[in-house]
């Protein structure tokens, strides 16, 4: 992985996920289609690059994000990222990164993600509705939205982010 | 290696819940989350306006058909702003009279002087369990926490976190009765000021936007508007809250609970209004 290029990268996405997304979003869908670019991209880092960059990349944009938007906590975002980013890398460690593996890291782990704020939220008791409730209304929409995403993102992130095959393989093995 | 892995992880779940309970219920920022939020905040304003305005001007071709319909509305409502114009005008003028004539004092005068600072939207929080609202007004125009913000449609939240050049609101639909630093805002209906009263606050439990200790005698119908009163001096009075959906008795079966539904849209939100209350108490 080119880390600066992909940091400065992940900046943009976040300024999109904030500022264009909101936009894009059909009005009624805002509090059901809420995806996590700079996640996408940490479970990129985690299968591209390995499982200690996933670590820290996830850790400091789920900090941003949490510092950005602070209403009532600071950390969910970036506990559960840093912690799905190395878990993450951890799994992928010896598995050929396919695309359809790449799919399901990022749908998965969208998954996980929203479940995990919502534990966190809901250990402060700062949640309203059931977990079954939460699962219907965004945490599905999000994971098949942050999978579209992921599609959209794999061929510049492939193209431009990551060096070559053999040179991340040797960053894996070390 | 095991151990020291797990070592890891149990450190890195203290310094989380750490973290997290030391930010809950805070409500002042330190200056690194301040120039996060501001830096932020520039970056975010560049790309939020110009993207809405795109949005919007394709929102308004779809919409291109109704306007010779609105254009006829909008006309007769102009004739009768107008009309109101001219009373309130007499009205204001006899009412400053009468103040002058019964001694008020300055502070009395000036109670109700609002200013509406306009403010841009910047950018909207994907969290879903604490959604915000970012705006580009901060402390130094004179934005301070626990301000209201309204759109033309109705109120939207209050200031929750102000750094220097942005703000962070929370929604209406997240003021809790139940939280440490909740604000309750006094309401009226429209048109009965005088004889309605009740407190707004949101029921966590039925996910609702509610009106409770309505006096009994004072019946709330469907479809009545929904006022902040301004009682209490602390939230400005005559902001636009929602329409009754429906009322029914309260808890203790001696008062009424009114569900109200937002008047204002949470999502593409563009400009909105920071209300500034005049700081009478101040010396």
């Amino acid at each position: 992985m080119r880390m600066n290029w992909t940091i400065l990268a992940t900046v943009l996405l976040l300024l999109v996920q904030t500022s264009v997304l909101p936009w894009l979003v059909p009005p009624g869908w805002s509090d059901r289609l809420l995806p996590h670019l700079p996640f996408i991209m940490t479970v990129f880092v985690a299968l591209y690059g390995n499982r200690h960059r996933a670590f820290f990349f996830g850790l400091g944009f789920g900090l941003l994000e949490d510092v950005l938007f602070y209403g009532k906590l600071i950390g969910a975002y970036g506990f559960s990222m840093a912690l799905l980013g190395y878990l993450l890398g951890l799994i992928a460690e010896r598995r050929p990164r396919t695309l359809s593996f790449t799919l399901v890291s990022v749908a998965l782990g969208s998954a996980l993600l929203d479940m995990m704020v919502y534990g966190i939220y809901d250990l402060f008791q700062l949640v309203n509705v059931t977990f079954a409730f939460a699962v219907y209304w965004h945490i599905v929409p999000t994971l098949l939205i942050s999978a579209l995403l992921a599609l959209l993102l794999y061929i510049p992130v492939r193209r431009w982010l990551v060096k070559n095959i053999a040179s991340s393989a040797e960053e894996n093995g070390g | 290696m095991r151990n020291k892995r797990l070592f890891i992880l149990m450190i890195g779940v203290m310094v989380a819940i750490a973290l997290l309970g030391y930010t809950f219920g805070r409500s002042k920022l330190t200056w690194p989350e301040k120039f996060i939020n501001d830096t932020f905040g520039t970056l975010q304003g560049a790309l939020y306006r110009p993207v809405g305005a795109v949005a919007d001007f394709f929102r308004d071709l779809s919409r291109l058909s109704d306007v010779y319909k609105e254009n006829e509305e909008l006309r007769q409502t102009v004739a009768r702003y107008t009309e109101d114009k001219i009373r309130y005008n007499l009205i204001a003028k006899q009412n400053e009279a009468l103040q002058e004539e019964l001694n008020f004092t300055e502070r009395q005068k000036k109670l109700y002087n609002y200013k509406f600072l306009i403010a841009q939207v910047v950018a909207n929080s994907s969290n879903p369990y604490d959604p915000t609202i970012k705006i580009n007004l901060g402390s130094h125009d004179g934005v301070k926490e626990k301000m209201a913000v309204t759109t033309v449609d109705g109120l939207v939240g209050l200031v929750s976190r102000v750094s220097e050049f942005t703000s962070t609101v929370t929604p209406i639909t997240e003021l809790s009765s139940t939280s440490t630093d909740s604000i309750s805002i006094a309401a009226t209906i429209f048109g009965r000021e005088d004889q309605s009263f009740g407190i707004v606050d949101f029921d966590k439990e039925k996910n609702v936007l509610q009106m409770s200790k309505i006096d009994e005698n004072d019946v709330v119908k469907e479809g009545d508007i929904v006022i902040t009163s301004g009682l209490g001096n602390v939230f400005p009075r005559g902001l636009i809250i929602g329409k009754v959906v429906s009322s029914q008795v309260g808890d203790f079966g001696l008062t009424h609970t009114a569900t109200i539904e937002p008047a204002a849209k949470f999502d593409h939100l563009n400009d909105v209004f920071v209300v500034v209350t005049p700081d009478v108490d101040a010396p």
